[in-house]
């Protein structure tokens, strides 16, 4: 059983950080590389393991079974990992993975490396909690400990008024959020008195009371603060920019995205099963209108797509502009998982799926290296102000090729990754609702106008600033060109990727015969 | 077996198409010549000038950074490529359902390759001329899209085996529908075509970017020797497959049929028609065009764009649905 070490290694490692620190300089730094590169192996053989079984993972903590003694329901905190979560922990470990080298260079100047590593390890244990786990209060927890590792991390230079300034804001308004879904999930477990997401799914249908309702709410509302949906982005566009380049790319990549849309698409499908309520609601029994919940959340993800990316557009500060880039991309997720819930059961809605969880990889790796290389320019030049960088293709041209393809990709150009993504959410929404379609491709438009702009001031003639610029380091440059390659490849094999993993993902979450709440109802029956 | 094929078929289309348009650019200067009462170069001057920019020495500015070296290369494979989804006379050679985004794509590509390079000189002339194919570049590719479209969905009601690829055209054409409204509307669509083809070949009006006498070449200013022969030569091939396309919507009818022809010497035939035809479309909207316009300001040009010719392609556009949709029996 390997799903266990994917919680253990990073926890070892984080625990055993300050430890290790006195006994070197350098050490410490090794150390993180391998605790997190253990991880990614781990990650890698879970992921492996459940798209060639194509069965979700259960595993108990403490006993073989959920189930208690005596009694017909669990007790215990579950794991379940279906091909989602599997897919997600391996990005998330590989873009981790990346982070932490990318570290070693561009952290070097900084004081406090014993707890920075520390830091990036439990983030990086959060995430992974959040996407293995199938117990809503064990969700909970994760989602904190990744919040709290990630307040500390924006706040890192505490020595720049901007990184304070920002720690504070997403602190605020990151509790704020942890609160809504803290109160969520104690009405769900004062309404149902169970804590298994798949019992719990159960629970509900049987009985789908206005608490779930009000549950619901809060669990969503809670979480499009966390994924930094459009009302409540602001918190987003100053904690990007504020924090370490390294961390950023991980917040854009991943943080926003495990514990964003992630959960939102966990506690829609896997919590709140659209299909079951669908079948409920034909029979005339009490029902949640999940109709509702789907438009709710398209109406958020249209709002989320055009403002971001129009924002972007504006920017003279480089990381800001990908902040808000960020913004723009995951309402394109979420406008996918929303027309998933709509459309549930017909091939638009599995196709829209499908490109959600697609456009959720491969933004992570597409932000992460937009990101990268925005931390090398500030790195070299020292300032991330667009309008005094200029031509710095001459001096820096592995870092300009890199964000040619950075940029390429996102906004959608076919040789690379982002356009499988984004096509698919095109065809599905356009297939479900051709006034979406047309939203998203405008929210492109502007996003095309955002780094057709980055990309003048990278050509163009040298400003003086950039004169004494150079590449950066090699273990800089390596998780860069690491993430072009990965770019690339992903783009020359976009159909097979999508038929091969991204739609099964998609039908697992989907969960036509319920496949989430069957993993569990075996031990049921055999008890 | 079959890939090798279509490299070959492809190698065989890029260099006809390469002798073609450098032979039209002969006979569009010679004309435009005569227009004015000159006597004008000889036929074959552009392959003249070809070869004796390929002969010298290429400078590169002290301000230019990777790209202005990379540019002119991507440029003409991105104009190679095209020509594989390019209607000549017979299918595409890369035919399949939905190509017209890849067309359309490759066809902007080319021109932001060439801004690109443009602003990777360094030189601020350069820069203007980017400027300025940008502008026209997000104005003229909206009406084309939405006429091209339009005409392809149409196509598409009559049961086409690949919706949305540019070689329905040679299955069904737009006039065969014949009613009333969508012949009027294709031919409204017909003057937006030609429009936007005097605009992709930048003549006439829209020679906005390339400017040569307010702003020394804009774009290329700052190209010598084999780079802008490069840029030369991607320019002409993209004219020729700009051209096939409004040739292809609007004249897809070969003769191979009549004659009896079929293999080769069908394809051969229908080639050499298709560039004639062409050939009389880009007389219209780039010899005689070229020859009576002037040059607008580029505030004149997009005003132009978004006030007259969108509208057009929408009244265009609306007869086409209207006689589609049946709203009026």
């Amino acid at each position: 059983m390997t799903l266990p070490f994917l919680i253990i290694i990073p926890l070892f490692g984080a625990f055993s950080m300050p430890i290790i620190s006195l006994f070197g300089k350098k050490l410490k730094e090794y150390w993180a590389l391998i605790i997190s590169g253990a991880t990614l192996g781990v990650a890698a053989k879970i992921f492996y393991t459940v798209w060639k079984t194509n069965e979700i993972i259960l595993y108990t903590l403490g006993s073989e079974s959920p189930i208690g003694k005596g009694v017909k329901f669990p007790i215990r905190i579950v794991w379940e990992v279906d091909l989602l979560g599997a897919l997600l922990a391996l990005t998330i470990t590989f873009v981790g993975f990346l982070a932490v080298l990318y570290s070693l260079g561009y952290m070097k100047h900084d004081t406090g490396l014993e707890k920075y590593y520390t830091l990036i390890l439990i983030l990086e244990l959060g995430m992974l909690g959040i996407v293995i786990t199938g117990d809503i209060f064990n969700f909970y927890v994760f989602l904190e400990i990744m919040s709290i590792a990630s307040y500390a991390l924006v706040a890192f230079r505490n020595d720049t008024w901007e990184g304070i300034e920002a720690g504070i804001k997403y602190m605020f308004v990151g509790s704020v959020a942890s609160s809504f879904i803290l109160l969520g999930i104690a009405l769900l477990y004062g309404q149902y008195g169970t804590l298994t997401m798949s019992y719990l799914s159960l629970k509900i249908a049987e009985n789908p009371t206005l608490v779930a309702k009000v549950a619901l709410a809060f669990l969503i509302g809670g979480l499009l603060f966390k994924s930094g949906a459009v009302p409540v982005h602001m918190w987003l566009a100053d904690a990007h920019p504020a924090a370490p380049s390294s961390i950023s790319a991980m917040l854009s990549g991943l943080v926003i995205k495990a514990g964003g849309v992630y959960a939102v698409a966990r506690i829609v499908f896997s919590i709140f099963n659209p299909g079951l309520h669908a079948y409920l609601k034909a029979f005339n029994m009490p029902s949640i209108n999940m109709e509702a919940v789907g438009w709710v959340i398209v109406f958020f993800a249209c709002l989320t797509l055009l403002i971001g990316n129009a924002m972007a557009v504006v920017q003279t500060d480089m990381k800001r502009l990908f902040a808000f880039s960020s913004v723009g991309q995951i309402g394109y997720i979420l406008l996918g998982i929303g027309i998933g819930t709509l459309a549930y059961g017909s091939r638009a809605g599995e196709l829209a799926l499908a490109g959600a969880i697609y456009h959720i990889v491969n933004h992570a790796l597409i932000k992460a290296l937009l990101f990268f290389v925005a931390g090398a320019v500030i790195h070299e030049v020292g300032t991330k102000n667009l309008n005094e960088l200029s031509g710095l293709a001459r001096k820096m041209p592995m870092t300009t090729l890199a964000f040619i393809i950075g940029a390429a990709a996102i906004i959608g150009l076919p040789p690379l990754n982002g356009f499988a993504s984004k096509w698919i959410i095109y065809e599905s929404s356009a297939m479900y609702n051709p006034i979406l379609a047309a939203i998203a491709v405008v929210g492109t438009v502007f996003s095309l106008a955002a780094y057709t702009r980055v990309l003048f001031t990278f050509l163009g003639r040298e400003s003086e600033k950039v004169k004494s610029a150079k590449e950066p380091e090699m273990s800089m440059l390596i998780p860069m060109l690491i993430l072009v390659v990965a770019i690339v490849v992903m783009g020359l094999l976009p159909w097979q990727i999508n038929d091969k993993i991204m739609l099964p993902t998609a039908r697992m979450l989907e969960q036509l015969n319920g496949e989430y709440m069957v993993a569990l109802l075996k031990f049921l029956g055999g008890a | 077996m079959n890939i090798v094929y279509l490299t070959l078929g492809l190698i065989a289309i890029y260099l006809y198409v390469s002798a073609a348009s450098l032979l039209w650019e002969g006979v569009d200067r010679k004309l435009v010549a005569r227009m004015q009462r000159r006597m004008g170069p000889p036929i074959l001057q552009p392959f003249y000038d070809f070869l004796k920019l390929v002969s010298k020495e290429s400078i590169i500015p002290r301000d230019a950074n990777k790209f202005f070296e990379i540019a002119p290369v991507l440029a003409l494979a991105s104009s190679i490529a095209l020509l594989a989804y390019t209607p000549l006379g017979f299918e595409p050679l890369l035919a399949t359902k939905g190509d017209v985004i890849v067309f359309i794509y490759l066809l902007a590509l080319i021109a932001f390759v060439r801004v690109m390079g443009a602003v990777s000189s360094g030189s601020p002339y350069a820069q203007i001329g980017a400027q300025r194919e940008i502008i026209m570049l997000a104005s003229r590719e909206v009406p084309m899209m939405l006429g091209l479209f339009a005409i392809l969905w149409r196509l598409s009601k009559l049961g086409v085996e690949k919706p949305f690829s540019l070689g329905t055209f040679y299955q069904y054409n737009i006039w065969e529908i014949g009613t009333p409204l969508t012949v009027f509307g294709t031919f409204v669509l017909f003057i937006v075509f030609l429009l936007w083809l005097a605009s992709e070949i930048e003549v006439g009006y829209f020679n906005i970017p390339e400017a040569e006498t307010e702003v020394a070449e804009g774009p290329m200013a700052e190209y010598s020797g084999r780079h802008l022969a490069l840029f030369k030569l991607s320019s002409a091939l993209k004219e020729f497959a700009s051209a096939s396309l409004v040739v292809a919507i609007f004249f897809p009818w070969g003769i191979s049929g009549y004659l009896g022809l079929t293999g080769i010497g069908a394809v051969v035939l229908d080639l050499l028609f298709h560039t004639l035809k062409v050939f009389i479309v880009l007389f219209v909207s780039m010899s005689v065009f070229r020859a009576i316009t002037g040059r607008l300001r580029i505030t004149q040009a997009v005003g132009m764009f978004w006030g007259r010719i969108l509208p057009m392609s929408f009244i265009g556009v609306l007869l086409i649905v209207i006689d589609v949709l049946g709203v009026i029996a």
